[in-house]
């Protein structure tokens, strides 16, 4: 084989592993739609969750009461959020407050499609000057956090999937 | 005998080469056009699910208390009042769409335009939809028949949203790539769906 033919197959090799850099390429521009795509219906999901819980009331105390609370004392106590068995709280559809997502993870499917999205949330209460931090005391302030993943199908081999993480603030309010 | 050898193989390697940078730029520019669709698509409809999302929630902003907020609610149509300016005179918005016929010089066979109306004024396309579709849902999540009644307007709690855009342009497929049923192009499309937008205006 003389040297010749030897330069030609190296340069064959050469613009092989270029073409395969550039088919790896096209191919994680094709998932990066895939999973924008994912990031909407989550959005979506994320959105409506956050509609719904905006609408119930503050606390299971409010919900129950119409009177103006100026001690946040009497709320629920900061280690006991979550849904009240004994209000029946065993489903978004029956929830009466915005701590009853608490420790809630719902799988729901998308329409028109297969996927599926799990949503796990988590509510607390939070400094009212500074919402990042968590308060372990009760405060006219919570924070829902909630986390968004397609569980099903699972991931292919040269897929990620991304979470999506949302917050959202809900301060006690009350009208005379 | 050696340089003849080396000029067939250079001219196999060669041909071989050329193919294959011609089946990578054909692969490259369809792939880009696909996903530039697919792109595309998905920013009309974020955008538009944003515009609608975002006036949807201020249904009611505005309007005395008793007067009703939803003046009309249909399958692809909805009206309601509220104060765009903050004038103190609540103004009517409409959002309904077109039909397919509106949009007949698209090679997509089924999209149609998203118009927006603001007092009954010329109509504004906002957006190009596929699937445009409204649920009604009570306090108590019954799913009100549509078009509401003008006796049951008032009992709208929240209202779902169900979106598809699709590009307008098709990527082509051959006639072997088509499954009987099938349309004869194929269109990048996206979907917003189920966005339960309960106004807290409209919950008085």
């Amino acid at each position: 084989m003389s040297n010749h033919t030897l330069l030609t197959m190296g340069a064959f090799i050469l613009l092989t592993s270029i073409l395969l850099g550039f088919y790896n390429l096209l191919g994680s521009t094709g998932t990066d739609i895939t999973e924008a795509q994912d990031l909407i219906l989550a959005t979506t999901m994320a959105t409506s969750y956050i509609e719904l819980a905006q609408g119930l009331s503050f606390d299971s105390v409010t919900d129950t009461s119409s009177l103006a609370i100026g001690n946040p004392s009497i709320l629920t106590r900061a280690h006991k959020l979550g849904p009240e068995p004994s209000e029946g709280d065993d489903s978004i559809a029956v929830f009466n407050d915005f701590d009853d997502f608490d420790g809630l993870t719902v799988t729901r499917q998308a329409t028109g499609g297969n996927k599926r999205f799990t949503t796990n949330f988590a509510v607390y209460y939070v400094n009212p000057d500074d919402v990042d931090s968590v308060s372990t005391s009760e405060t006219f302030v919570k924070r829902m956090d909630l986390k968004i993943w397609r569980s099903f199908p699972s991931p292919s081999m040269d897929e990620s999937i991304d979470t999506l993480r949302v917050s959202f603030i809900l301060g006690y309010f009350h009208f005379d | 005998m050696q340089y003849i050898l080396d000029y067939i193989g250079a001219a196999i390697l060669g041909s071989a080469l050329l193919l294959i940078i011609l089946s990578a730029t054909d692969t490259a520019a369809e792939s880009q056009s696909v996903y530039n669709g697919d792109a595309l698509v998905q920013e009309i409809l974020v955008q538009t699910a944003f515009l609608l999302e975002g006036e949807l929630r201020n249904m009611g902003v505005g309007v005395p208390e008793g007067q009703p907020t939803i003046l009309w609610a249909d399958t692809s149509t909805i009206r309601f009042l509220y104060d765009i300016n903050r004038d103190a005179v609540p103004d009517t918005v409409e959002y309904y769409t077109g039909t397919i016929g509106d949009f007949a010089s698209t090679q997509n066979d089924l999209d149609r335009p998203l118009f927006r109306s603001v007092n009954n004024g010329a109509p504004l396309t906002v957006g190009s939809v596929t699937v445009f579709r409204f649920r009604y849902i009570t306090q108590l999540g019954e799913n009100l028949a549509t078009p509401v009644s003008s006796t049951r307007l008032s009992e709208i709690h929240s209202v779902e949203i169900t979106m598809e855009v699709q590009n307008p342009y098709a990527v082509n497929r051959s006639a072997e790539q088509i499954a009987a049923g099938e349309r004869t192009a194929l269109y990048s499309s996206s979907l917003w769906q189920q966005t339960r937008l309960a106004s807290q205006n409209n919950r008085r």
